[in-house]
């Protein structure tokens, strides 16, 4: 038979092989499932949800025609609400790091699709099967440049918990997750020795700052409020919201030694209505121009660590992935397993009297 | 029998709504704690010296709240019954428009007012009162002060009906036997109006058990309250059983107090 020229009948019968290959689904080739109306997308709202239309969902919206719709709070009950019940709203939603290890464990995801999404140019422990690291943030200690001038602020751990050398009301986080941590490094624990947590060396270093903590916050917008206001001229807190007032002329610097780091996630919902474009929305997450995008806006660079290379020389000192050698990883699998635990320790000690 | 028939087919959409959607998910909620077939979450709930301290840290909160309430709201809801239509709108509005401003709005206006280089405090330091600021912020005082703000709306509106349901023939004719004002308060307008103050007082403590964001952004992190360690076992342990199990005994120490109040007021005015 020449190939060159069909007869109608064999042009049909082609075609219509074609077209049960793209019933059988996305395993065949190019061909892909319908593409729905809209997408769902449920991430921490704020500011983030604004750099994520301008770095990711204007792209995606223009590149595929799918509306991308944006809903927030991240809520972990709600998530598995949402699966146990069978109407799960979200095609991807923003997890946190231990959630989303216990989530995966627990069978609320789906796994993320490696023939859809890229994950190459990630560190080996941004690559589980069930989460897509999207960004690093770390908690770090900010300052006031008007009290501790010319390079005077606290440098370590050490110096935190040091109240005669650096006077001044502090703020730390109301939470177990980082103050453990920051105990036992001032404490004099090596910062890759800190798992598994002895709770009680960490608890009795935390007697010795708890009277100098003026607030212990709970919202990551009250420490960088709180500097401004000076309530307090000490205040661990999340590295984009320190950057945030920064940028805007306060005077608050960073201080990056033995920071806390920790990776932002999403996670793709089992029972999502779309599970293949929630992938594509991944793809699109990973892509390092866009992930520098995403870091100029927040401070929160992606896990792509190609994306440097695309970011402004004035942000690049502002980003955690700058200083990752003189910081230290949050252990997710540890929190996992012990965060119930750690949780009701802490709350017992800030009931305790001082 | 039919007055109460008719009574009741009017309140029957109302009745199966509340069935559907309070009571329905409440039982299912409680079925939760005792999924296991055991009473392991109530040990638990009753036998950890945390949780029962909490709980009664947040019992004492609302029972302070309610009382600072009801001391700022009865001459509020009073004068706002007796004086003239005009300033009685004033009142209204001043008591109303605070109620449709989010909680969260008020919560932070009152951490630039009472914070160490707040308003408050520099008036104070500006004035020589003091040459520190007051604490007023992060403690137990801030989160009475914003809590008998938000709150201060439901102690007076029932307060105000109550007051406005007295015959005025009444006080009247006891000042015109000669009592004397504080008389004429305690033994006709007090015994009057405590329906009112009964049902302030159960609202604003019924309100006050579940405050969460409030304490939470007011106390400084040192003041916690039941709702916030229901929501970690919500939220974060994903501990449902042992959430409701919390809400239980929330919920049934609530009742308790409630039945007590009533038992203490109710024979006066039911008569």
């Amino acid at each position: 038979m020449d190939t060159r020229k069909l007869n109608r009948r064999q042009a049909v019968a082609l075609l219509g092989g074609a077209a049960a290959l793209g019933a059988a689904g996305p395993a065949f080739g190019q061909a892909e499932p319908a593409k729905p109306a809209q997408l769902v997308v449920n991430h921490s709202g704020g500011s983030m949800g604004t750099a994520m239309r301008k770095a990711f969902f204007n792209g995606f919206e223009k590149k595929y025609g799918i509306k991308v719709v944006e809903t927030s709070p991240v809520d972990f009950g709600k998530l598995r609400a949402m699966v146990d019940s069978g109407n799960v709203e979200w095609d991807l939603t923003e997890i946190g790091g231990q959630d989303a290890i216990r989530a995966g464990k627990a069978n609320l995801l789906d796994k993320v699709d490696p023939k859809v999404v890229d994950r190459s140019k990630y560190p080996a422990t941004a690559q589980n099967p069930f989460v897509f690291a999207s960004s690093v943030y770390t908690t770090i200690i900010g300052y006031r440049t008007d009290v501790f001038k010319g390079g005077t602020q606290p440098k370590s751990w050490a110096d935190w918990w040091d109240v005669k050398k650096f006077p001044g009301a502090r703020s730390m986080r109301n939470h177990p997750t980082d103050n453990l941590e920051f105990a036992l490094i001032a404490d004099g624990v090596p910062k890759d020795k800190l798992y598994p947590i002895d709770f009680d060396r960490a608890f009795k270093k935390l007697d010795q700052i708890k009277p100098h903590v003026t607030v212990w916050w709970s919202t990551g917008q009250q420490p960088a409020q709180l500097l401004l206001d000076k309530e307090v001229v000490l205040a661990t807190g999340w590295n984009g919201r320190f950057y945030d007032i920064i940028k805007k002329g306060a005077p608050v610097e960073i201080e990056w030694n033995e920071g806390a780091l920790k990776q932002g996630s999403f996670a793709i919902p089992r029972g999502a209505k779309s599970p293949y474009w929630a992938n594509k929305m991944l793809a699109e997450l990973a892509i390092p121009q866009q992930q520098a995008v995403y870091a100029s806006e927040l401070g929160y660079p992606g896990l792509n660590l190609e994306s440097l290379n695309f970011v402004d020389a004035k942000v690049k000192p502002y980003l955690p992935t700058n200083y990752l050698d003189k910081q230290f990883w949050i252990s997710d699998e540890w929190y996992a397993e012990n965060g119930t635990k750690a949780a009701e320790l802490w709350n017992a000690w800030m009931l305790k009297k001082a | 029998m039919f007055s109460s028939r008719s009574g009741f087919w009017p309140a029957l959409p109302a009745l199966i709504l509340l069935l559907v959607f309070f009571l329905f998910p409440v039982v299912r909620m409680l079925g939760f704690s005792v999924e296991a077939g055991t009473l392991d979450w109530y040990a638990k709930a009753l036998g950890e010296g945390l949780y029962l301290r909490v709980l009664w840290n947040t019992f004492e909160i609302a029972l302070l709240v309610t009382l600072f309430c009801l001391l700022l709201g009865y001459p509020l809801g009073f004068l706002m019954a007796t004086t003239t239509p005009f300033w009685a709108t004033m009142g209204f509005i001043f008591v109303l428009l605070p109620l449709w401003t989010s909680v969260l709005v008020r919560t932070y206006a009152w951490m630039v007012l009472l914070g160490r280089n707040g308003v408050f405090n520099r008036m104070l330091m500006e004035a020589g009162i003091t040459s520190d600021p007051i604490p007023l912020l992060h403690n137990f005082t801030g989160v009475l002060i914003g809590m008998v703000h938000v709150l201060l709306p439901y102690m007076v509106l029932p307060i105000y009906g109550a007051v406005r349901k007295v015959d005025p023939a009444i006080p009247a004719a006891a000042a015109g036997l000669g009592a004397s004002n504080w008389r004429i308060f305690w033994r006709v307008w007090m015994p009057l109006t405590l329906n009112g103050v009964f049902a302030g007082c159960v609202l604003v403590f019924v309100l006050s058990l579940g405050f969460y964001i409030t304490p939470a952004l007011l106390g400084g992190g040192r003041v916690i309250m039941i709702a916030v360690l229901i929501e970690q076992q919500v939220r974060e342990a994903l501990n449902w059983p042992f959430a409701a199990a919390l809400s239980a005994v929330l919920l049934a120490a609530t009742f308790a107090v409630y039945t007590l109040a009533q038992r203490f007021t109710q024979p006066e005015t039911a008569r």
